[in-house]
């Protein structure tokens, strides 16, 4: 009885998918697109390349608002990782091109500021400013976390002037690493392989010896 | 990596349409692909507004389902409120009678099925239709219809049960 209900239950079944059946291609086809122009006006768009460089392999996105993210020493996964979900992301050299065309400079000993549109709208306005007053900091020379503070009027706020470098989504071309401790140590660096690359771009830009 | 939401896109939204196209089976409207691609759009929009606030360990198919199931039993809803049954009946006898390749018995006991599903409470037709059109397993559909897995269960084997019976008369 009870294999027999199943063999009626499985008929069943089959007469549901026979009479229900599915969409056309073509109607799948028309909502797919339809949902990809919604998401191309929606969603933030992401260009990113990647270039050899002297630290690894370098990579940098640009978003509409300019350059938002370099990364060297790690893989492609754990550079795109970093970007919103949301985000579109889309492999474009071209759209780097010029940021590249910089850091390339910048590696050879030709170029020692950069001239390119930063997008930091993912950072609170502390960071923002930290990493502005960064900016001011002229190749060849070092400040440490207390100077870069007290540029910015808090002289206690070595620390969270520290923990503000580290969330520079752009090294090198904010130069972080000019940044070090008040004991002449070097103390930390997130890009590539940590403070061997920020000796290394301190030796560069004849910082250091 | 984390699942960026264009994957959600590439990976589910062909199965969604289909899911959404099937609940509006017995939809009185006279465009069931249009409604259905309106509603897709409208499950990706909803998504895409909810996604930054996801655990990392949530299963995306089982939520897309989710909020398509809302989505669509809301417009059933909408649907059912502002016009009859009869216009159903109607349009579910237009939908078939167009197919011209099919015998006049096998068009009969078509027609006989679709009326049938689409007079099953919402929640058997959601289970049937996920269980054996969309192919989910039963912690999945759980998680869609915010039910038990024994609840999926039951709703799927009364959902059977019915059309068996109704079939045999």
């Amino acid at each position: 009885m009870t294999t027999r209900t199943r063999r009626t239950d499985h008929a069943v079944v089959k007469q549901l998918r026979a009479t229900l059946g599915g969409p056309a291609q073509s109607a799948l086809a028309h909502s797919r697109a339809r949902v990809a122009r919604w998401l191309t006006d929606q969603a933030p768009l992401i260009q990113w390349g990647e270039m050899s460089s002297p630290l690894g392999k370098l990579y940098a996105a640009v978003s509409g608002r300019g350059l938002c993210a370099v990364d060297f020493g790690h893989g492609e996964a754990e550079f795109l990782e970093r970007f919103h979900p949301r985000a579109r992301l889309e492999k474009n050299p071209q759209s780097v091109e010029r940021v590249m065309a910089q850091l390339s400079e910048y590696f050879a000993g030709k170029r020692s500021r950069f001239d390119l549109p930063v997008d930091l709208s993912t950072l609170t306005q502390f960071q923002k400013t930290v990493l502005e007053v960064t900016c001011r900091i002229a190749p060849g020379e070092v400040w440490t976390y207390h100077r870069v503070a007290e540029a910015l009027r808090r002289p206690r706020s070595s620390r969270p002037v520290g923990q503000a470098l580290a969330r520079n989504p752009v090294p090198i071309v904010i130069p972080c690493h000019r940044v070090i401790a008040s004991n002449g140590a070097l103390r930390g660096y997130s890009g590539g392989s940590g403070l061997k690359a920020k000796r290394w771009l301190l030796q560069l830009e004849g910082a250091f010896e | 990596m984390a699942l960026r939401f264009e994957e959600l896109i590439e990976r589910h939204h062909d199965e969604i349409f289909a899911y959404v196209w099937r609940l509006l089976a017995g939809d009185r409207s006279s465009d069931r692909k249009t409604e259905a691609e309106d509603l897709v759009q409208e499950v990706y929009l909803r998504a895409y507004r909810n996604f930054s606030r996801l655990r990392a360990n949530t299963n995306h198919r089982a939520w897309l389902y989710k909020i398509a199931t809302n989505c669509a039993y809301r417009r059933l809803r909408q649907i059912h409120n502002g016009r009859g049954k009869v216009a159903a009946l109607a349009n579910v006898a237009a939908a078939i009678g167009s197919a011209s390749d099919i015998s006049a018995s096998q068009r009969e006991i078509n027609r006989g099925v679709r009326f049938l599903v689409n007079q099953l409470p919402a929640k058997q037709k959601a289970c049937v239709t996920l269980r054996y059109l969309q192919d989910l397993d039963y912690p999945e559909i759980a998680q869609v219809l915010g039910c038990s897995q024994e609840s999926a269960r039951a709703n799927v084997y009364q959902a059977i049960r019915r059309l068996r019976l109704a079939l045999e008369k």
